[in-house]
Protein backbone atom coordinates (compact mmCIF):
# COMPACT_ATOMS: atom_id res chain seq x y z
CA UNK A 1 0.00 0.00 0.00
CA UNK A 2 1.61 3.26 -1.03
CA UNK A 3 1.37 6.52 0.91
CA UNK A 4 -1.16 9.07 -0.23
CA UNK A 5 0.38 11.80 -2.36
CA UNK A 6 -0.89 15.31 -2.88
CA UNK A 7 -1.84 14.28 -6.42
CA UNK A 8 -4.35 11.81 -5.06
CA UNK A 9 -6.11 14.43 -3.07
CA UNK A 10 -6.17 17.04 -5.82
CA UNK A 11 -9.61 17.21 -7.39
CA UNK A 12 -9.53 16.44 -11.12
CA UNK A 13 -11.08 19.84 -11.88
CA UNK A 14 -8.07 21.60 -10.45
CA UNK A 15 -5.85 20.40 -13.28
CA UNK A 16 -4.77 22.65 -16.13
CA UNK A 17 -5.97 22.35 -19.74
CA UNK A 18 -8.74 19.91 -20.64
CA UNK A 19 -6.64 17.29 -22.45
CA UNK A 20 -4.07 17.12 -19.69
CA UNK A 21 -6.87 17.11 -17.11
CA UNK A 22 -8.69 14.22 -18.79
CA UNK A 23 -5.51 12.21 -19.10
CA UNK A 24 -4.57 12.92 -15.51
CA UNK A 25 -8.03 12.03 -14.29
CA UNK A 26 -7.87 8.79 -16.23
CA UNK A 27 -4.42 7.92 -14.92
CA UNK A 28 -5.40 8.77 -11.35
CA UNK A 29 -8.58 6.76 -11.64
CA UNK A 30 -6.73 3.74 -13.02
CA UNK A 31 -4.16 3.98 -10.24
CA UNK A 32 -6.88 4.07 -7.59
CA UNK A 33 -8.82 1.22 -9.22
CA UNK A 34 -5.69 -0.91 -9.41
CA UNK A 35 -4.81 -0.14 -5.82
CA UNK A 36 -8.31 -0.81 -4.46
CA UNK A 37 -8.74 -3.98 -6.48
CA UNK A 38 -5.45 -5.26 -5.15
CA UNK A 39 -6.45 -4.38 -1.64
CA UNK A 40 -9.94 -5.88 -1.93
CA UNK A 41 -8.68 -9.11 -3.42
CA UNK A 42 -6.05 -9.52 -0.69
CA UNK A 43 -8.55 -8.77 2.07
CA UNK A 44 -9.11 -11.21 4.90
CA UNK A 45 -10.91 -8.76 7.12
CA UNK A 46 -13.90 -7.03 5.52
CA UNK A 47 -14.27 -4.37 8.23
CA UNK A 48 -10.77 -2.93 8.04
CA UNK A 49 -10.72 -3.01 4.29
CA UNK A 50 -14.13 -1.38 4.02
CA UNK A 51 -13.18 1.43 6.36
CA UNK A 52 -9.83 2.00 4.74
CA UNK A 53 -11.28 1.65 1.25
CA UNK A 54 -14.04 4.16 1.99
CA UNK A 55 -11.53 6.66 3.37
CA UNK A 56 -9.40 6.30 0.26
CA UNK A 57 -12.30 6.68 -2.20
CA UNK A 58 -13.85 9.59 -0.29
CA UNK A 59 -10.58 11.49 -0.18
CA UNK A 60 -9.89 10.78 -3.82
CA UNK A 61 -13.31 12.07 -4.88
CA UNK A 62 -12.84 15.13 -2.69
CA UNK A 63 -16.00 14.32 -0.71
CA UNK A 64 -16.90 14.75 2.92
CA UNK A 65 -18.25 11.38 4.01
CA UNK A 66 -19.13 7.91 2.81
CA UNK A 67 -20.75 4.72 3.96
CA UNK A 68 -21.03 1.10 2.93
CA UNK A 69 -24.48 -0.45 3.31
CA UNK A 70 -25.06 -4.20 3.09
CA UNK A 71 -28.36 -6.06 2.89
CA UNK A 72 -28.95 -8.04 6.10
CA UNK A 73 -29.35 -11.83 6.15
CA UNK A 74 -33.15 -11.66 6.15
CA UNK A 75 -33.04 -9.36 3.12
CA UNK A 76 -35.27 -6.75 4.83
CA UNK A 77 -32.87 -3.97 5.79
CA UNK A 78 -29.73 -2.23 4.70
CA UNK A 79 -27.19 -2.04 7.49
CA UNK A 80 -24.23 0.34 7.53
CA UNK A 81 -21.20 -1.97 7.70
CA UNK A 82 -18.58 0.80 7.64
CA UNK A 83 -18.38 4.54 7.22
CA UNK A 84 -15.95 7.42 6.89
CA UNK A 85 -16.53 11.05 7.82
CA UNK A 86 -17.53 13.30 10.69
CA UNK A 87 -20.56 11.23 11.80
CA UNK A 88 -20.31 7.53 12.65
CA UNK A 89 -23.40 5.75 11.38
CA UNK A 90 -21.97 2.19 11.57
CA UNK A 91 -24.79 -0.20 12.44
CA UNK A 92 -27.49 2.19 11.19
CA UNK A 93 -30.36 0.13 9.82
CA UNK A 94 -32.71 1.39 7.12
CA UNK A 95 -35.53 -0.53 5.43
CA UNK A 96 -34.44 -1.87 2.05
CA UNK A 97 -36.88 0.24 0.07
CA UNK A 98 -36.21 3.51 1.91
CA UNK A 99 -33.91 6.38 1.10
CA UNK A 100 -31.66 7.15 -1.83
CA UNK A 101 -29.44 4.18 -0.93
CA UNK A 102 -32.45 1.85 -0.99
CA UNK A 103 -33.44 3.23 -4.38
CA UNK A 104 -29.98 2.50 -5.80
CA UNK A 105 -30.15 -1.07 -4.46
CA UNK A 106 -33.70 -1.81 -5.61
CA UNK A 107 -33.18 -0.33 -9.08
CA UNK A 108 -29.62 -1.71 -9.19
CA UNK A 109 -28.63 1.64 -10.65
CA UNK A 110 -26.28 4.41 -9.57
CA UNK A 111 -28.03 7.46 -8.09
CA UNK A 112 -26.44 10.91 -8.44
CA UNK A 113 -28.37 13.56 -6.50
CA UNK A 114 -27.48 17.26 -6.56
CA UNK A 115 -29.40 18.25 -3.46
CA UNK A 116 -30.46 15.36 -1.29
CA UNK A 117 -32.81 17.52 0.77
CA UNK A 118 -35.02 18.03 -2.28
CA UNK A 119 -35.10 14.33 -3.10
CA UNK A 120 -38.44 12.71 -2.15
CA UNK A 121 -36.65 9.58 -0.92
CA UNK A 122 -34.11 11.39 1.25
CA UNK A 123 -34.13 9.99 4.80
CA UNK A 124 -31.18 11.72 6.46
CA UNK A 125 -33.20 14.42 8.27
CA UNK A 126 -32.84 12.65 11.63
CA UNK A 127 -29.07 12.49 11.31
CA UNK A 128 -29.00 16.18 10.42
CA UNK A 129 -31.17 17.04 13.44
CA UNK A 130 -29.08 14.92 15.79
CA UNK A 131 -25.60 15.77 14.59
CA UNK A 132 -25.86 18.91 12.54
CA UNK A 133 -24.35 17.08 9.57
CA UNK A 134 -26.08 18.36 6.45
CA UNK A 135 -26.25 16.15 3.39
CA UNK A 136 -26.13 18.00 0.11
CA UNK A 137 -24.88 16.10 -2.95
CA UNK A 138 -24.98 12.33 -2.94
CA UNK A 139 -23.55 9.62 -5.18
CA UNK A 140 -24.68 6.03 -4.54
CA UNK A 141 -23.46 3.01 -6.51
CA UNK A 142 -25.15 -0.35 -5.98
CA UNK A 143 -23.07 -3.38 -5.01
CA UNK A 144 -24.32 -6.31 -7.01
CA UNK A 145 -23.21 -9.45 -8.82
CA UNK A 146 -25.52 -9.90 -11.75
CA UNK A 147 -29.01 -9.91 -10.27
CA UNK A 148 -27.81 -10.57 -6.76
CA UNK A 149 -27.96 -7.40 -4.66
CA UNK A 150 -25.42 -7.02 -1.86
CA UNK A 151 -25.80 -3.36 -0.85
CA UNK A 152 -24.41 0.01 -1.93
CA UNK A 153 -21.61 2.52 -1.45
CA UNK A 154 -22.75 6.04 -0.70
CA UNK A 155 -20.48 9.09 -1.09
CA UNK A 156 -21.73 12.34 0.44
CA UNK A 157 -21.03 16.04 -0.20
CA UNK A 158 -18.53 16.71 -2.88
CA UNK A 159 -16.41 19.39 -1.27
CA UNK A 160 -14.38 20.47 -4.26
CA UNK A 161 -15.32 22.27 -7.45
CA UNK A 162 -18.97 23.20 -7.72
CA UNK A 163 -19.89 20.76 -4.94
CA UNK A 164 -21.54 18.34 -7.33
CA UNK A 165 -20.49 14.85 -8.41
CA UNK A 166 -19.87 14.42 -12.12
CA UNK A 167 -19.81 11.60 -14.68
CA UNK A 168 -16.12 10.87 -13.93
CA UNK A 169 -17.03 10.30 -10.30
CA UNK A 170 -19.96 8.12 -11.25
CA UNK A 171 -17.88 5.89 -13.55
CA UNK A 172 -15.09 5.60 -11.01
CA UNK A 173 -17.44 4.67 -8.17
CA UNK A 174 -19.25 2.13 -10.35
CA UNK A 175 -15.97 0.40 -11.22
CA UNK A 176 -14.87 0.39 -7.57
CA UNK A 177 -18.29 -0.87 -6.49
CA UNK A 178 -17.94 -3.78 -8.90
CA UNK A 179 -14.60 -4.71 -7.46
CA UNK A 180 -15.87 -4.26 -3.87
CA UNK A 181 -18.89 -6.48 -4.60
CA UNK A 182 -16.57 -9.24 -5.75
CA UNK A 183 -14.42 -8.81 -2.63
CA UNK A 184 -17.48 -8.96 -0.34
CA UNK A 185 -18.76 -12.05 -2.15
CA UNK A 186 -15.34 -13.70 -1.81
CA UNK A 187 -15.19 -12.80 1.83
CA UNK A 188 -18.64 -14.30 2.50
CA UNK A 189 -17.70 -17.45 0.61
CA UNK A 190 -14.56 -17.78 2.72
CA UNK A 191 -16.58 -17.25 5.89
CA UNK A 192 -19.00 -19.98 4.82
CA UNK A 193 -16.11 -22.34 4.17
CA UNK A 194 -14.61 -21.57 7.57
CA UNK A 195 -18.02 -22.19 9.15
CA UNK A 196 -18.38 -25.47 7.27
CA UNK A 197 -14.93 -26.53 8.36
CA UNK A 198 -15.79 -25.70 11.97
CA UNK A 199 -19.05 -27.72 11.75
CA UNK A 200 -17.18 -30.62 10.18
CA UNK A 201 -14.64 -30.50 12.99
CA UNK A 202 -17.42 -30.49 15.62
CA UNK A 203 -19.13 -33.36 13.84
CA UNK A 204 -15.87 -35.31 13.88
CA UNK A 205 -15.58 -34.73 17.63
CA UNK A 206 -19.20 -35.85 18.11
CA UNK A 207 -18.50 -38.96 16.05
CA UNK A 208 -15.46 -39.73 18.21
CA UNK A 209 -17.54 -39.40 21.38
CA UNK A 210 -20.19 -41.67 19.86
CA UNK A 211 -17.62 -44.29 18.94
CA UNK A 212 -16.22 -44.16 22.46
CA UNK A 213 -19.70 -45.06 23.78
CA UNK A 214 -19.72 -48.31 21.80
CA UNK A 215 -18.36 -51.40 23.53
CA UNK A 216 -14.86 -52.41 22.53
CA UNK A 217 -14.16 -55.57 20.60
CA UNK A 218 -14.94 -58.66 22.68
CA UNK A 219 -12.94 -61.90 22.87
CA UNK A 220 -14.06 -64.36 20.15
CA UNK A 221 -15.71 -66.68 22.70
CA UNK A 222 -17.65 -63.89 24.44
CA UNK A 223 -21.45 -64.41 24.08
CA UNK A 224 -22.31 -60.97 22.65
CA UNK A 225 -20.69 -59.27 19.66
CA UNK A 226 -21.72 -56.18 17.77
CA UNK A 227 -20.75 -53.82 14.94
CA UNK A 228 -21.91 -50.34 14.02
CA UNK A 229 -21.04 -48.59 10.76
CA UNK A 230 -22.48 -45.09 10.36
CA UNK A 231 -23.61 -44.04 6.88
CA UNK A 232 -22.40 -40.53 7.66
CA UNK A 233 -20.00 -39.22 10.28
CA UNK A 234 -22.39 -39.65 13.18
CA UNK A 235 -24.81 -42.51 13.69
CA UNK A 236 -28.48 -42.72 14.58
CA UNK A 237 -27.99 -46.39 15.53
CA UNK A 238 -26.41 -47.78 18.66
CA UNK A 239 -25.72 -50.99 20.47
CA UNK A 240 -24.38 -51.63 23.91
CA UNK A 241 -23.37 -54.55 26.09
CA UNK A 242 -23.37 -54.32 29.88
CA UNK A 243 -22.25 -57.13 32.12
CA UNK A 244 -23.79 -57.42 35.57
CA UNK A 245 -21.00 -57.30 38.13
CA UNK A 246 -21.00 -59.70 39.82
CA UNK A 247 -23.75 -61.42 37.97
CA UNK A 248 -25.17 -64.02 35.75
CA UNK A 249 -26.41 -61.80 33.02
CA UNK A 250 -25.03 -59.95 30.07
CA UNK A 251 -27.38 -57.14 29.04
CA UNK A 252 -27.50 -56.02 25.43
CA UNK A 253 -29.45 -53.43 23.48
CA UNK A 254 -29.66 -52.21 19.91
CA UNK A 255 -31.56 -49.16 18.77
CA UNK A 256 -32.31 -47.05 15.73
CA UNK A 257 -33.41 -43.42 15.88
CA UNK A 258 -35.85 -42.29 13.16
CA UNK A 259 -34.11 -39.77 10.95
CA UNK A 260 -30.45 -39.07 10.38
CA UNK A 261 -27.84 -36.49 11.22
CA UNK A 262 -26.96 -34.62 14.36
CA UNK A 263 -30.38 -34.56 16.05
CA UNK A 264 -30.76 -38.33 15.57
CA UNK A 265 -27.23 -38.81 16.93
CA UNK A 266 -28.02 -36.80 20.05
CA UNK A 267 -31.23 -38.75 20.71
CA UNK A 268 -29.32 -41.97 20.09
CA UNK A 269 -26.76 -40.97 22.72
CA UNK A 270 -29.56 -40.26 25.18
CA UNK A 271 -31.29 -43.60 24.59
CA UNK A 272 -27.97 -45.45 24.87
CA UNK A 273 -27.10 -43.70 28.15
CA UNK A 274 -30.54 -44.47 29.57
CA UNK A 275 -30.12 -48.15 28.68
CA UNK A 276 -26.69 -48.34 30.28
CA UNK A 277 -27.89 -46.67 33.44
CA UNK A 278 -31.23 -48.51 33.79
CA UNK A 279 -29.83 -51.95 32.99
CA UNK A 280 -28.05 -51.77 36.34
CA UNK A 281 -31.24 -51.25 38.32
CA UNK A 282 -34.14 -52.80 36.39
CA UNK A 283 -34.27 -56.59 36.16
CA UNK A 284 -36.74 -56.87 33.28
CA UNK A 285 -36.07 -55.83 29.65
CA UNK A 286 -39.77 -54.96 29.15
CA UNK A 287 -39.84 -52.65 32.14
CA UNK A 288 -36.47 -51.20 31.17
CA UNK A 289 -37.86 -50.21 27.75
CA UNK A 290 -40.95 -48.74 29.45
CA UNK A 291 -38.67 -46.62 31.66
CA UNK A 292 -36.63 -45.42 28.65
CA UNK A 293 -39.91 -44.64 26.85
CA UNK A 294 -41.22 -42.60 29.78
CA UNK A 295 -37.95 -40.65 29.93
CA UNK A 296 -37.89 -39.94 26.18
CA UNK A 297 -41.57 -38.90 26.16
CA UNK A 298 -41.05 -36.55 29.06
CA UNK A 299 -38.51 -34.44 27.22
CA UNK A 300 -40.04 -34.67 23.74
CA UNK A 301 -38.02 -34.83 20.56
CA UNK A 302 -40.06 -33.38 17.67
CA UNK A 303 -41.57 -36.67 16.60
CA UNK A 304 -38.22 -38.48 16.55
CA UNK A 305 -38.64 -41.92 18.00
CA UNK A 306 -36.38 -44.86 18.77
CA UNK A 307 -36.97 -48.46 17.80
CA UNK A 308 -35.10 -50.62 20.28
CA UNK A 309 -34.51 -54.17 21.34
CA UNK A 310 -33.19 -54.77 24.84
CA UNK A 311 -32.52 -58.00 26.63
CA UNK A 312 -30.14 -60.10 28.63
CA UNK A 313 -28.37 -63.39 28.18
CA UNK A 314 -28.25 -65.61 31.24
CA UNK A 315 -24.84 -67.25 31.16
CA UNK A 316 -25.91 -70.23 33.32
CA UNK A 317 -29.19 -71.14 31.69
CA UNK A 318 -28.20 -70.11 28.15
CA UNK A 319 -31.52 -68.32 27.82
CA UNK A 320 -32.20 -64.91 26.41
CA UNK A 321 -35.05 -62.64 27.50
CA UNK A 322 -35.76 -59.76 25.14
CA UNK A 323 -38.33 -57.05 24.54
CA UNK A 324 -38.91 -55.32 21.23
CA UNK A 325 -40.15 -51.74 20.93
CA UNK A 326 -41.18 -51.28 17.31
CA UNK A 327 -37.89 -52.66 15.98
CA UNK A 328 -37.15 -54.83 12.96
CA UNK A 329 -37.77 -58.40 14.22
CA UNK A 330 -34.58 -60.04 15.57
CA UNK A 331 -33.93 -63.48 14.06
CA UNK A 332 -33.02 -66.61 15.99
CA UNK A 333 -31.33 -69.41 14.05
CA UNK A 334 -31.34 -72.63 16.11
CA UNK A 335 -28.32 -74.92 15.80
CA UNK A 336 -28.58 -77.21 12.80
CA UNK A 337 -31.84 -75.63 11.60
CA UNK A 338 -32.46 -73.63 8.44
CA UNK A 339 -35.60 -71.89 9.57
CA UNK A 340 -35.50 -68.76 11.65
CA UNK A 341 -37.65 -67.79 14.55
CA UNK A 342 -38.52 -64.09 14.32
CA UNK A 343 -39.21 -61.95 17.37
CA UNK A 344 -41.75 -59.39 16.18
CA UNK A 345 -42.45 -56.11 17.93
CA UNK A 346 -45.60 -56.28 19.99
CA UNK A 347 -45.53 -52.62 20.98
CA UNK A 348 -44.57 -49.37 19.23
CA UNK A 349 -41.21 -47.55 19.31
CA UNK A 350 -40.00 -45.44 22.24
CA UNK A 351 -40.59 -41.72 22.59
CA UNK A 352 -44.04 -41.52 20.99
CA UNK A 353 -46.51 -41.80 23.86
CA UNK A 354 -46.04 -42.62 27.53
CA UNK A 355 -49.27 -44.60 27.97
CA UNK A 356 -48.55 -47.18 25.27
CA UNK A 357 -47.73 -50.01 27.66
CA UNK A 358 -48.92 -50.87 31.16
CA UNK A 359 -46.98 -51.10 34.41
CA UNK A 360 -45.45 -54.44 33.40
CA UNK A 361 -43.77 -52.83 30.43
CA UNK A 362 -43.13 -54.05 26.88
CA UNK A 363 -43.96 -57.71 26.16
CA UNK A 364 -41.00 -60.04 26.60
CA UNK A 365 -39.88 -63.17 24.75
CA UNK A 366 -37.76 -65.97 26.17
CA UNK A 367 -35.47 -67.92 23.87
CA UNK A 368 -33.40 -70.95 24.78
CA UNK A 369 -30.33 -70.31 22.65
CA UNK A 370 -28.81 -73.78 22.89
CA UNK A 371 -26.07 -73.74 20.26
CA UNK A 372 -28.04 -71.40 18.04
CA UNK A 373 -27.53 -67.67 17.59
CA UNK A 374 -29.76 -64.62 17.90
CA UNK A 375 -29.27 -61.78 15.41
CA UNK A 376 -30.48 -58.26 16.15
CA UNK A 377 -29.96 -55.66 13.41
CA UNK A 378 -31.19 -52.34 12.07
CA UNK A 379 -33.01 -51.78 8.79
CA UNK A 380 -29.76 -50.27 7.52
CA UNK A 381 -28.84 -53.93 6.88
CA UNK A 382 -32.07 -55.14 5.26
CA UNK A 383 -32.46 -51.98 3.19
CA UNK A 384 -28.81 -51.75 2.14
CA UNK A 385 -28.06 -51.77 -1.60
CA UNK A 386 -26.27 -54.90 -2.70
CA UNK A 387 -25.18 -53.77 -6.17
CA UNK A 388 -23.01 -50.88 -7.37
CA UNK A 389 -26.09 -49.42 -9.09
CA UNK A 390 -29.83 -49.80 -9.06
CA UNK A 391 -32.25 -50.16 -6.19
CA UNK A 392 -31.82 -53.86 -5.31
CA UNK A 393 -31.63 -54.20 -1.52
CA UNK A 394 -30.62 -57.11 0.69
CA UNK A 395 -34.19 -57.51 1.90
CA UNK A 396 -35.56 -59.89 4.52
CA UNK A 397 -34.92 -63.06 2.53
CA UNK A 398 -31.44 -61.87 1.58
CA UNK A 399 -30.67 -61.19 5.24
CA UNK A 400 -31.75 -64.73 6.19
CA UNK A 401 -29.67 -66.22 3.37
CA UNK A 402 -26.69 -64.14 4.39
CA UNK A 403 -26.90 -65.31 8.02
CA UNK A 404 -27.12 -68.95 6.89
CA UNK A 405 -24.10 -68.43 4.62
CA UNK A 406 -21.86 -67.10 7.38
CA UNK A 407 -23.10 -69.17 10.34
CA UNK A 408 -19.94 -71.34 10.44
CA UNK A 409 -17.59 -68.40 11.09
CA UNK A 410 -16.52 -67.21 14.55
CA UNK A 411 -18.61 -64.16 15.61
CA UNK A 412 -16.13 -61.34 14.77
CA UNK A 413 -15.48 -62.76 11.27
CA UNK A 414 -19.18 -63.51 10.84
CA UNK A 415 -20.14 -59.88 11.47
CA UNK A 416 -17.34 -58.67 9.18
CA UNK A 417 -18.60 -61.00 6.41
CA UNK A 418 -22.14 -59.68 6.85
CA UNK A 419 -20.90 -56.11 6.57
CA UNK A 420 -18.86 -57.00 3.50
CA UNK A 421 -22.04 -58.03 1.71
CA UNK A 422 -23.59 -54.56 2.04
CA UNK A 423 -20.55 -52.28 2.16
CA UNK A 424 -19.46 -51.42 -1.35
CA UNK A 425 -16.37 -49.34 -2.08
CA UNK A 426 -18.21 -47.74 -5.01
CA UNK A 427 -21.40 -46.80 -3.19
CA UNK A 428 -21.92 -45.09 0.17
CA UNK A 429 -24.15 -46.81 2.72
CA UNK A 430 -27.79 -45.75 2.56
CA UNK A 431 -28.25 -45.87 6.30
CA UNK A 432 -26.30 -46.78 9.43
CA UNK A 433 -25.79 -50.54 9.76
CA UNK A 434 -25.71 -52.13 13.20
CA UNK A 435 -25.68 -55.86 13.93
CA UNK A 436 -25.58 -57.74 17.21
CA UNK A 437 -25.17 -61.48 17.64
CA UNK A 438 -25.84 -63.37 20.86
CA UNK A 439 -24.83 -67.01 21.29
CA UNK A 440 -23.42 -69.34 23.90
CA UNK A 441 -19.78 -68.74 22.92
CA UNK A 442 -16.87 -70.80 24.20
CA UNK A 443 -16.89 -74.21 25.90
CA UNK A 444 -19.65 -75.09 28.35
CA UNK B 1 -43.64 -34.18 -3.10
CA UNK B 2 -46.62 -31.92 -2.39
CA UNK B 3 -48.88 -31.24 0.58
CA UNK B 4 -52.36 -29.87 -0.15
CA UNK B 5 -54.44 -28.74 2.78
CA UNK B 6 -58.20 -28.41 2.29
CA UNK B 7 -61.24 -28.16 4.54
CA UNK B 8 -63.90 -30.85 4.56
CA UNK B 9 -66.78 -30.12 6.88
CA UNK B 10 -65.28 -29.31 10.24
CA UNK B 11 -62.05 -31.17 9.50
CA UNK B 12 -58.91 -30.32 7.63
CA UNK B 13 -57.50 -32.75 5.13
CA UNK B 14 -53.80 -32.91 4.28
CA UNK B 15 -53.14 -34.72 1.03
CA UNK B 16 -49.54 -35.92 0.74
CA UNK B 17 -48.09 -37.16 -2.48
CA UNK B 18 -44.75 -38.30 -3.87
CA UNK B 19 -41.77 -39.45 -1.81
CA UNK B 20 -41.60 -38.40 1.82
CA UNK B 21 -37.94 -38.80 2.75
CA UNK B 22 -35.30 -37.06 4.83
CA UNK B 23 -35.10 -34.18 2.39
CA UNK B 24 -38.84 -33.61 2.05
CA UNK B 25 -40.16 -34.48 5.48
CA UNK B 26 -39.38 -31.05 7.03
CA UNK B 27 -41.89 -29.50 4.58
CA UNK B 28 -44.47 -32.16 5.51
CA UNK B 29 -43.85 -31.52 9.21
CA UNK B 30 -44.29 -27.77 8.77
CA UNK B 31 -47.50 -28.18 6.73
CA UNK B 32 -49.08 -30.62 9.20
CA UNK B 33 -48.18 -28.50 12.23
CA UNK B 34 -49.53 -25.39 10.48
CA UNK B 35 -52.75 -27.24 9.64
CA UNK B 36 -53.10 -28.29 13.29
CA UNK B 37 -52.84 -24.62 14.25
CA UNK B 38 -56.54 -24.37 13.28
CA UNK B 39 -57.30 -26.72 16.23
CA UNK B 40 -59.62 -28.72 13.96
CA UNK B 41 -59.49 -32.51 13.41
CA UNK B 42 -56.81 -33.39 10.88
CA UNK B 43 -57.00 -36.22 8.38
CA UNK B 44 -53.79 -37.10 6.53
CA UNK B 45 -54.50 -38.74 3.20
CA UNK B 46 -51.47 -40.81 2.16
CA UNK B 47 -52.96 -42.25 -1.03
CA UNK B 48 -50.49 -40.37 -3.24
CA UNK B 49 -47.40 -41.31 -1.24
CA UNK B 50 -45.08 -43.62 -3.17
CA UNK B 51 -42.41 -43.89 -0.47
CA UNK B 52 -42.11 -42.84 3.15
CA UNK B 53 -39.00 -43.30 5.29
CA UNK B 54 -38.52 -43.08 9.05
CA UNK B 55 -38.03 -39.30 8.97
CA UNK B 56 -41.39 -39.04 7.14
CA UNK B 57 -43.00 -41.19 9.79
CA UNK B 58 -41.35 -38.98 12.45
CA UNK B 59 -43.20 -35.99 10.90
CA UNK B 60 -46.48 -37.90 11.26
CA UNK B 61 -45.56 -38.82 14.85
CA UNK B 62 -44.85 -35.19 15.72
CA UNK B 63 -48.20 -34.13 14.23
CA UNK B 64 -49.89 -36.96 16.19
CA UNK B 65 -48.21 -35.80 19.42
CA UNK B 66 -49.21 -32.17 18.79
CA UNK B 67 -52.82 -33.13 18.01
CA UNK B 68 -52.98 -35.29 21.13
CA UNK B 69 -51.62 -32.51 23.29
CA UNK B 70 -54.23 -30.05 22.05
CA UNK B 71 -57.01 -32.62 22.11
CA UNK B 72 -57.84 -32.72 18.39
CA UNK B 73 -58.40 -35.86 16.34
CA UNK B 74 -55.58 -37.03 14.03
CA UNK B 75 -56.35 -39.77 11.54
CA UNK B 76 -54.34 -41.33 8.70
CA UNK B 77 -56.06 -42.82 5.69
CA UNK B 78 -55.41 -44.56 2.38
CA UNK B 79 -51.98 -45.76 3.50
CA UNK B 80 -50.24 -47.72 0.73
CA UNK B 81 -49.70 -51.45 1.41
CA UNK B 82 -45.90 -50.93 1.61
CA UNK B 83 -46.15 -48.06 4.08
CA UNK B 84 -48.83 -49.89 6.07
CA UNK B 85 -46.55 -52.89 6.37
CA UNK B 86 -43.73 -50.71 7.75
CA UNK B 87 -46.15 -49.18 10.25
CA UNK B 88 -47.51 -52.57 11.28
CA UNK B 89 -44.04 -54.06 11.72
CA UNK B 90 -43.11 -51.18 14.02
CA UNK B 91 -46.51 -51.46 15.72
CA UNK B 92 -47.26 -47.88 14.80
CA UNK B 93 -50.75 -49.12 13.94
CA UNK B 94 -51.21 -49.14 17.72
CA UNK B 95 -50.32 -45.44 17.80
CA UNK B 96 -52.05 -43.99 14.76
CA UNK B 97 -55.75 -44.16 14.00
CA UNK B 98 -55.54 -45.59 10.47
CA UNK B 99 -58.63 -45.77 8.21
CA UNK B 100 -58.96 -47.37 4.80
CA UNK B 101 -60.45 -44.43 2.91
CA UNK B 102 -60.80 -40.67 3.22
CA UNK B 103 -64.55 -41.06 3.76
CA UNK B 104 -63.96 -43.54 6.58
CA UNK B 105 -61.49 -41.12 8.14
CA UNK B 106 -63.86 -38.17 7.86
CA UNK B 107 -66.64 -40.24 9.40
CA UNK B 108 -64.28 -41.11 12.28
CA UNK B 109 -63.49 -37.50 13.19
Amino acid sequence: MRAMSDDDRRPPEAAGDLMTSDREVFANHMALIAEMTREFSASRDSQTVSRHGLARITTFLGAEASSLFLIDEEGHDLVCAACFGPVDVTGLRIPLRKGIVGRAVVLNKTQMVRDARRDPDFGGQDIAAETGFVTKSVLVAPLSLGDERLGAIEIINKASGDGLFDEHDRTLLEVLAGSAALAIDNFRLTQRLVEQERSRHELTLAAEIQRSLLPGEAAPDYPVHGVNVPARLVSGDFFDVVEEAPGDRIWFALGDVAGKGMNAAILMTKAASLFRCLSKTIASPGRLLAAVNAELCETGSHGMFVTMVAGFYDIWSGRVRIANAGHEPPLFLPAGADEFLAVPALAPPLGIADDIVGWDGYPEHDIDLGDGALYVFTDGLTEAYTEAEGRATLGEDGTRRLIRDVRGLPPPQRLAAMLDRVRRPDRPLRDDVTILVVEHGGPR
Amino acid sequence: MTVDITSRGGARVAQLSGEVDLERSPAVRRALLDALGAKAPLVVDLSGVSYIDSSGIASLVEAYQTARKQGTAFVLCAVSPAALRVMQLARLDKVFDIRATLDDALAAV
